[in-house]
């Protein structure tokens, strides 16, 4: 929280100027930097591995069904309900669609749903919630009010209603994921940025004559940045398994389109007689949420001056 | 602070009738009991279908205002909050759900909460070290594991655990036994039923606050004003008790609060494959059968539960944070 009030500390070799010096050159500053968040985040061994293993689901999303003769909604009617073989190798669902290029198609659906809903709920968030902590006054109770009725609003309820109705369009999903999923989040930085809009630095930068958008990012979004770091990152596997469990039941991504949801969805009623229809896609979704995990340890470890991960600066 | 809170749970009344009102015409434009006679065989004549979607005040030929007004009025005057397509009354169903939901809800959020908050604060003061590696490192998997796998994973160990003991100690299957006499063991049987479906949202879920507090607390370890409590000459234990954990506990409490209606919709996976008969299958069941009564009393019943937390959240971050001008 105090990452602001710092500056001198988080770099004991003098990377972060000072306020008398802002007029040095700025990109080399800036290089400085990141050169050394990269040095930080290459410490954690976890995060490395969680950035390679992503990097692996997400290429194997991209490019792993080009490497089959089938496609995702291709049928096989001579290999139907078949357990992994060399004609298939992640075998085949009850219908005979190929699983390997299922699989591929489903990672690249349920990640683009996952970051572009996470990016877009962060931002919303963090911009509505600090806005509103620091104008105060009659915007901050107008914000709260809509933020509170939106909340009250069943989201899951109408998410359900309009995937149902829309068919398992996955952009509606985006939509609507968005739509009611940023409310939480921007109560949760408004509570945060309450305590910050009261710190020193924040109207020693009002006085300065700073107007609120400009204070909020130059000020109280930074300070809470390692909690939106986390949001995000977290907000991308919360997205992931919102869809997984609106698809379990049926309302989410349906056929013929495919998701990660979908996929364990329907290999979960063949847990016994077809296994790999279920364990293919559980075993993917837990990889990639996982490493997604370790990656936002591994962010904050890079990101946060005061964290001491394996040792100093 | 009285007047304040008084004034909020007021504000919190009125926005859970509009809330309520708007789903009852969300629930109305895209839900359609009309389509459930459509695919009967043999073929209902048209007539029957509007004498049966009349009686229940549910034909999208007559104007909606009519329709919402009936609907609104029964409520008001009755407590009457209508009935299925089928005739089923909605203030029935809910009724016995309501509890069977609660008794399983409400011991998976305390045991959640309590859980994750404690691991946060006991790994955080012990960053980097061995155990707040090991349990992070646990916590990211059991968050990771999607509800339906944990609660199918659970089902493969209950009743691997009944072979192996040779009788039925931990059910799979529904909240209760039948015909079970006596209160000591009707208390038994329930329990012997919640194990499960309990420990699928427990594990699936304490991870979030763990991460949350553990990461709140290390933002306030590394302040200022704890370095101070600890010039001064206080323990490492004393200064975040006392100075950091009061402060990173406020978004804590907020989350908590607003996580209830989640707990309750992730609960609808969990009574899915349990066989629960809860509010959570029921939202199912009203939405594939195009329940409009049923849909808008879950809705309001969610909004209920949400608006309930928020007040407590209220109140918790209002003792908590001094800074926090009530006015």
């Amino acid at each position: 929280m105090t990452n602001q009030a710092l500056p001198t500390e988080v770099a004991g070799d003098g990377v972060m100027s000072t306020m008398g010096n802002t007029f040095e050159a700025p990109a080399r500053r800036g290089t400085r930097k990141w050169r050394l968040y990269s040095k930080r985040f290459l410490r954690n061994r976890m995060a490395v591995v969680g950035v390679l293993v992503f990097v692996l689901i997400a290429l194997f999303g991209i490019i792993g069904g080009h490497l089959v003769p089938w496609t995702y909604s291709d049928v096989d009617f001579l290999a139907i309900g078949t357990g992994p073989s060399r004609e298939h190798w992640f075998g085949t669902n009850g219908s005979g669609n190929d699983l390997y290029a299922q699989l591929a198609h489903g990672i690249q659906r349920s990640l683009t749903i996952g970051v572009l809903v996470s990016l877009c709920t962060t931002a919303v968030a963090a911009f509505v919630g600090s806005i509103a902590a620091y104008v105060g006054g009659r915007t901050e109770r107008i914000v709260l009010e809509v933020i509170h009725f939106l909340l009250v609003v069943p989201s899951f309820l109408i998410l359900a209603l309009v995937s149902n109705s829309v068919n398992g369009d996955w952009r509606m999903l985006i939509v609507v994921l968005v739509l009611f999923g940023w409310m939480y989040y921007a109560r949760v930085v408004w509570t945060m940025a309450m305590s910050l809009r009261e710190r020193e630095y924040v109207a020693a930068a009002r006085y300065m004559g700073l107007g609120p958008a400009a204070v909020v990012l130059r000020h109280i979004v930074p300070n809470i940045g390692s909690m939106l770091t986390i949001h995000f990152t977290l907000g991308v596997v919360t997205t992931i398994q919102a869809e997984t469990g609106l698809s379990f039941l049926g309302f989410g991504v349906k056929t013929p389109d495919v998701s990660l949801g979908a996929l364990i969805g329907d290999g979960s009623s063949q847990l016994y007689s077809a296994p790999w229809q279920f364990w293919f896609p559980a075993v993917t979704l837990t990889l990639l949420t996982v490493s997604m995990a370790f990656v936002a340890d591994g962010l904050r470890d890079a990101l946060d001056p005061n964290s001491q991960a394996g040792g100093h600066a | 602070m009285t007047k304040y809170i008084l004034r909020r749970i007021l504000g919190w009344a009125l926005m859970i009738v509009l809330a309520t009102n708007l789903t009852y015409f969300l629930a109305s434009s895209f839900l359609d009991p009309r389509a459930n006679y459509l695919q009967r065989r043999p073929p209902v004549p048209e007539f029957a279908v509007n004498a049966n979607l009349t009686r229940f005040n549910l034909n999208d030929q007559e104007p909606l205002l009519h329709r919402w007004w009936d609907w609104i009025s029964a409520i008001v005057v009755h407590w009457n909050w209508g009935a299925s397509p089928e005739g089923a009354s909605v203030n029935d169903q809910v009724a016995t759900r309501i509890w069977v939901s609660a008794e399983f809800v409400l011991g998976a959020t305390v045991l959640t909460t309590l859980i994750g908050v404690a691991l946060g604060v006991f790994t955080a003061s012990r960053q980097y070290k061995a155990s707040d590696r090991v349990l992070q490192q646990v916590s990211v998997v059991t968050l990771n594991i999607p509800t339906p796998v944990m609660a199918l994973a659970a089902v493969v160990a209950g009743i691997a655990l009944n072979n192996a003991l040779g009788r039925t100690v931990l059910f799979v299957s529904g909240s209760g036994s039948v015909g079970t006499q006596g209160f000591l063991h009707g208390l038994l049987d329930g329990l012997q039923h919640l194990v499960l479906p309990t420990v699928t949202l427990v594990v699936t879920g304490y991870a979030g606050y763990h991460f949350l507090q553990r990461a709140l607390l290390l933002d306030n370890i590394g302040a200022d004003y704890v370095r101070t409590a600890r010039a001064k000459g206080l323990t490492k234990a004393t200064a975040i008790r006392r100075h950091a954990l009061p402060t990173s506990i406020i978004p804590v409490a907020t989350s908590v609060a607003f996580s209830i209606p989640g707990i309750f919709t992730g609960a609808v996976i969990a009574e899915t494959i349990f066989g629960w008969e809860g509010m959570g299958r029921y939202f199912v069941t009203t939405i594939s059968k195009n329940d409009i009564h049923g849909a808008v009393a879950v809705a309001a019943f969610g909004a209920v539960v949400t608006a309930i937390g928020a007040v407590l959240s209220d109140v918790v971050v209002g003792a908590l944070d001094p800074r926090v001008r009530v006015s």
